[in-house]
């Protein structure tokens, strides 16, 4: 572990050039990602068959052509299942094989088996799935209206809410109520490696290759299918190109379909995605539409806000009430605001099932409070600046569903941010560039960040490790983390190796596997190194322990006075003339068991359903960011020129990996708010079915200055080795792209109210500058 | 189908009977086990699959290294050439450029990470500027969906300073490079020269791919057996010339021109002056170097860039075929949506430009910067008269009809009038007037009508400074 740089360093740190030999490997194509295994010679290709519509009923198959084709083709629908046709978790709302009736464009049918890839597709395309076409509903708001619900709506409330919007003129304290609608749409996830699965029947069993964040998920959602008990599954999940929660639980099917075909057949089956047919038939971020009503008084204290969430759920519920869970838990954003209601509809659409997406429902809520406080500061005349350091989470606040805010760092990061960036200066350095420029105008704008760190499922907050010290003092460890680019095993292995006190190189992490470590919940919510960090750390310590034990008997010393570290065990901090790797030859000789297993549950959690109080979180991450943003205003289009990021990052277990992820959930948060265009058809179609219609950042979209401080003596006592959680919180910065547009649009059109429908696209812009006040 | 190919790939020679319609991409992975080439996305668009195409340069002098995407390049292309895989370049060890960009972190999920050190490898290896603006620009065509750049984009800078002073010449830079293990030397070795192609190129097979990057989009699993004639690779219509001379010039280009060569060339540069300024907002770097000018126009796509530009510049065609050859106006190509004069076995074999020069201008609208396809596109050029008039002016647009429009009545209200507000007012009235867009997944009707006017005035700013405001144009 190198010492944490200096925050203003950030940007000068790099890897020494002996790091970190996975980054290397990937660099110079020798990682092996699941299509890049050696193929099984007796290996079949699999293509799946989607629904033709929207919503469909009367479902008929004709797969004669497809077998014409080549006889060999094996066409696999519903009835093939020899057990569950169901992949809901939370709401058995979810076939895995359409059967008689479809929900949406794009939902698996048939499942095509060839002897090549090119085939597979080749014969998908000639099966012709027909059936009586049924209305399509792909408006959350309509769906709302039909009454096609999923699950009953959660509300959390606190305060006097009614108090709270009373009017000055009735009494109140209300100087201003501002009220709207902030439409927020989807978003594609865009892993570069699309999803896929291996199956092969193993020893009367099958061992399945999964492109998963859920392993278990996986082992679980297979033997359903096939009726048949965990124990004859291992599944086993490769580094990932990418996954963003796009392949927590929507990796399963295509693991399942591949398993069904391995069944079936006796072979072992490959399926991977076309991108066209990824894009096409998985969800990606929930569209939301939200009605935000906030009250503020005279001095722009908020009084109230009430926020209800018609969240666009797709057809099938997957993550769904997760997902609005987090939404209300971030309904207030990084505020204090006495009285709230924050209520959420999961709205049963014809588009596939939305799902898992960094943030989780998060950045749809602090979007929308970002939206009040926009509207808030035009009609007060308040600045935004003002109002939000005025009504900042603050140490000791309670938030709307009871949890006690400890260690709040709202303020600090704030602060920070506007000492780095103070406001008057900010304000000349915008009016100065729009004066002087005629056909550009420059808006900025600054989001504060609170973000809650846990699975908002509270059982899901656990976590195990195996950690074996081989005889020679290597080390392996496993966990249930899944590697995905976010440096998990990267902070695992540091994790291992400042507990057993010895060098990095002498750790390897393994490959995650449900017969290692069994049981284990997603890699996601941010909570991957919080979990399997501390869960590896358990089964360290516990070797440790086993091996000063056995080094006192050794030394004969106290052992107390003992202790590993730099590959040696240490007297009294100093060298005991006993290394690392003699340690544990003799400690094996003396029959030392040198193997642990170690187990995490997240301490602290609680929460009421029925009362919506508790807490819910291990802690918050905190920050802020600055984003200024330039408008043509000949051409309507805008682009980034500067970012300013001040995040807490606790005590980064490897300052580079959060860098990393700081700036790339930055990015995809500026996505999400200004470019990326997620387009479904009146008829539930995606328009946007491939990279050449949904355009997401690329290098020059990115490529302005952005400087990242990270808050300094910022240990955190609720996380492994005093870090913080960093994989969603700095999505929500990118908000402040859309916001900082805007203003750029209002600089533009002075006077003109602001809209809230998010991504703010060139023709969204041109409508503002074109259109009356 | 089936056809003798011989080329050399990471310095070995291979010779194979191999599918020529096959897309290389498939054929590494599957059929020679290099698998750090990887499928993103299979149109173009992502990056993860670039490979160094080595082939001879425009002017038949020697041989040029470019970045192509292996999902949009048949194998049939490689007859004779040479491909360098990241295993190539990677044959001895994480290079340099792979090295930069790991001391950033610049590989997180790793997925797009061998295309993105090609990507870089190629900066070095090309001819071009060696600043940071231009290593940056060298990975326009790479998508990284983890890094959000920033670190990519560090790496790029550093190694514009480690390698500023690279030698300009290609077989001393080849060899500084490999003496700093940017490539292997024993490969570096092999890349100067080709291998005789195994096939005999020339007319027959269907259908004529130029680069194919657009037909690969469309068709990503060809059928075996398909023999495409390919255009792009035959020597003898790769050419730009400029024949005849006085009033009446004009510059040739021929079927084999890539849209690189069309920036680059001093020919075009001389008719429209800055013409290369609009590089960027064409497709992407790997794309550029690979597709022709006569493909964008075969295609017959609605938003073509270089079709705009083409039209903006009075470009006249030459279609061949076994019938015999014909000459006819681009604007008179375009028959209705995706249908063109081409019949029979024709191509375009040459694309003819006045060679008098013009004031170009070119804009688009899309919703990315870089690499995307248009919702509008236009390009405008025009002469000045003695007096100050506007003479001769054409204007193009796409994306506002079926086709590729010449913008008459726009024109119209141009032509013979000195530059002023309310000339180009009238044209972007009259624009509006005679364009029909449809709503798409690029944007609606309105949208597009309302960009198309919003780009004339740009052109208008851009051919005039200071003449007149936005403003003005837009009140």
């Amino acid at each position: 572990m190198k010492d944490r740089p200096a925050p203003s360093a950030l940007a000068a740190v790099r890897f020494d050039p002996g790091d970190r030999p996975e980054s290397l490997r990937n660099l110079t194509g020798a990682t092996k990602y699941l299509d890049d295994l050696p193929e099984p010679a007796n290996l079949l290709h699999a293509a799946v068959v989607p629904s033709p519509s929207g919503h469909g009923r009367r479902m008929r198959v004709d797969a004669s052509k497809a077998r014409e084709l080549d006889p060999s083709v094996v066409v696999l629908l519903a009835a093939s299942i020899p057990g569950e046709n169901q992949m809901g978790t939370a709401v058995d709302d979810e076939p895995l094989l359409a059967d008689g009736e479809w929900h949406y464009a794009g939902q698996p049918v048939a499942l095509v088996l060839a002897s090549s890839k090119r085939l597979a597709r080749a014969a998908a395309a000639l099966v012709r799935v027909t059936g009586e076409e049924l209305p399509v509903v792909t408006d959350p708001r309509e769906a709302f209206a039909r009454g096609e619900l999923i699950l009953k709506p959660r509300v959390q409330s606190s305060g006097d809410l009614a108090g709270a919007f009373r009017a000055e003129a009735a009494g109140g304290k209300a100087r201003w109520i501002v009220e709207g609608r902030a439409e927020s749409d989807g978003q594609e996830h865009v892993y570069l490696e699309t999803q896929g699965a291996i199956a092969e029947p193993v020893d009367g069993g099958l061992r399945v290759v999964s492109g998963t964040q859920a392993p278990s998920g996986v082992q679980k959602a297979v033997a359903r299918v096939l009726g048949v008990p965990m124990r004859e599954l291992e599944v086993e999940a490769m580094r990932l190109g990418g996954a963003f929660g796009g392949k927590e639980d929507q990796a399963a099917p295509w693991a399942a379909l591949a398993a069904l075909g391995a069944y079936v057949t006796g072979r072992p089956v490959k399926l991977v995605l076309s991108r066209r047919d990824d894009m096409r038939m998985t969800g990606k971020r929930h569209p939301y539409s939200t009605d935000f009503r906030l009250a503020l008084d005279a001095e722009g204290n908020f009084l109230g806000l009430e926020l209800d969430f018609y969240q666009n759920a797709g057809a099938a519920c997957d993550l769904s009430p997760a997902i609005i869970a987090r939404s209300l838990y971030h309904a207030a954003g990084a505020y204090r605001i006495p009285a709230v209601r924050a209520a959420g509809y999961m709205c049963r659409t014809n588009l596939p099932p939305f799902t898992a997406f960094r943030g989780f429902g998060a950045p749809q809520a602090i979007w929308a409070m970002e939206a009040a406080v926009s509207k808030a500061a035009e009609v007060t005349g308040i600045p935004a600046l003002e109002l939000q350091r005025r009504n900042l989470l603050r140490e000791g606040d309670l938030t709307h569903y009871g949890m006690k805010m400890e260690d709040c760092r709202a303020g600090r990061a704030f602060e920070l941010l506007l000492s780095r960036n103070p406001a008057a200066r900010l304000e000349a350095e915008i009016e100065d560039f729009n004066a002087s420029h005629a056909d550009r105008k420059r808006g900025s704008w600054v989001i504060p960040l609170a973000f809650g760190v846990s699975f908002t499922k509270l059982m899901m907050n656990q976590g195990g490790a195996l950690v074996h010290v081989f005889s020679d003092g290597s080390v392996s460890v496993s966990t249930g983390a899944v590697e995905m680019g976010q440096g998990v095993g990267r902070k695992v292995l540091v994790v291992a190796a400042r507990t057993l006190g010895i060098p990095e190189d002498l750790v390897r992490i393994e490959r995650t596997r449900t017969a290692t470590v069994a049981n284990t919940m997603p890699t996601a919510a941010s909570t991957g190194s919080d979990i399997n960090g501390a869960a590896a750390l358990a089964a360290c310590e516990e070797i440790r322990k086993r091996l000063l034990a056995f080094a006192a008997t050794f030394l004969g010393a106290p052992d107390n006075e003992l202790s590993l570290g730099n590959g040696l065990v240490l007297r009294g901090g100093r060298d005991s003339g006993l290394a690392w790797k003699d340690l544990v030859a003799k400690a094996h000789e003396a029959r030392v068991d040198l193997s642990a297993h170690g187990f995490y549950a997240t301490p602290g959690l609680s929460y009421d359903m029925k009362a919506e109080r508790g807490s819910p979180f291990a802690y918050h991450v905190y920050g802020a960011a600055l984003v200024v943003a330039e408008l043509d205003t000949l051409r309507g289009s805008s682009r980034i020129v500067r970012a300013d990021l001040v995040h807490d990052g606790g005590v980064p277990i490897d300052a580079l990996v959060d860098r990393g992820q700081i700036e790339g959930a930055f990015a995809q948060g500026l996505g999400w708010a200004i470019l990326e265009d997620l387009v479904y058809g009146k008829d539930g179609k995606l328009l946007s079915d491939t990279l050449s219609t949904y355009k997401l950042p690329d290098m020059r979209f990115m490529d302005f200055p952005i400087d990242i401080e990270l808050l300094d003596d910022a240990a955190n006592p609720k996380a492994v080795l005093g870090s913080k959680a960093v994989g969603e919180p700095p999505f929500q910065y990118g908000i402040a792209g859309y916001f900082a547009v805007l203003e750029a649009l209002k600089a533009a059109r002075p006077g003109k109210a602001g809209f809230f429908d998010l991504p703010l696209t060139q023709e969204k812009a041109l409508d503002f500058l074109d259109g009356g006040n | 189908m089936l056809k003798s190919l011989r080329f050399r790939l990471n310095g070995k020679l291979v010779e194979i009977e191999g599918r020529e319609e096959q897309p290389v991409l498939d054929w590494l992975r599957e059929e020679a086990g290099l698998t750090g080439t990887r499928e993103g996305c299979r149109e173009g668009d992502c990056g993860a699959c670039l490979a160094l195409l080595g082939r001879r340069n425009l002017e038949g002098t020697g041989i040029e290294w470019v970045s192509a995407a292996t999902c949009l390049l048949a194998l049939g292309e490689l007859d004779g050439r040479a491909l360098v895989t990241v295993e190539g370049l990677a044959g001895e060890g994480p290079t340099p450029v792979m090295k930069a960009l790991h001391v950033e972190n610049a590989s997180q999920c790793g997925f797009c990470s061998p295309g993105v050190a090609v990507a870089l490898s190629h900066f070095l290896l090309a001819e071009g500027p060696r600043d940071e603006a231009a290593a940056v620009a060298s990975v326009e065509g790479n998508l990284c969906r983890c890094t959000g750049y920033a670190s990519i984009g560090r790496a790029a800078r550093a190694l514009s300073s480690d390698f500023s002073g690279l030698p300009l010449d290609f077989p001393t830079r080849l060899a500084a490079l490999a003496a700093r293990g940017v490539i292997p030397p024993a490969l570096a070795a092999t890349m100067q020269d080709l291998p005789e192609p195994a096939s005999a190129g020339g007319p027959g097979g269907s259908p004529p791919l130029g680069g194919g990057t657009d037909w690969y989009v469309r068709n990503t699993d060809p059928a075996p057996g398909l023999s495409p004639r390919f255009v792009g690779r035959d020597p003898e219509l790769r050419f730009i010339e400029t024949r005849g001379s006085g009033e009446g010039a004009t510059v040739a280009l021929g079927a084999g021109v890539t849209v690189a060569d069309f920036f680059a060339s001093e020919a075009v540069r001389a008719i429209a002056p800055g013409i290369e300024r609009f590089e960027v907002l064409v497709a992407s770097p790997h794309i550029r170097a690979r597709a022709t000018l006569a493909g964008n126009v075969a295609n017959a796509s609605p938003v073509a860039d270089l079709t705009a530009m083409l039209l903006a510049l009075d470009a006249r065609l030459v279609l061949s075929g076994a019938s015999g050859a014909r000459e006819l106006p681009l604007a008179d190509f375009f028959l209705g949506y995706k249908k063109t004069a081409l019949d029979g076995d024709a191509i375009i074999e040459t694309i003819l430009l006045p060679a008098a020069p013009r004031a170009f201008s070119f804009e688009k609208a899309a919703r990315r910067e870089r690499l995307d396809i248009a919702a509008v596109n236009t390009a405008l050029s025009l002469t000045l008269d003695p007096a100050g008039a506007m003479r001769g002016v054409i204007v193009s647009a796409g994306g506002v009809g079926p086709v590729p429009l010449p913008l008459r009545k726009a024109a119209a209200a141009l032509e013979g009038r000195k530059p002023s507000v309310a000339a180009f007012r009238e044209a972007m009235l009259a624009a509006r007037d005679e364009v029909a867009p449809i709503s798409d997944v690029r944007g609606s009707a309105e949208f597009r009508k309302r960009v198309l006017g919003r780009l004339l005035a740009a052109h208008a700013l851009r051919l005039f400074p200071g003449a007149f405001t936005a403003e003005e144009l837009l009140a």
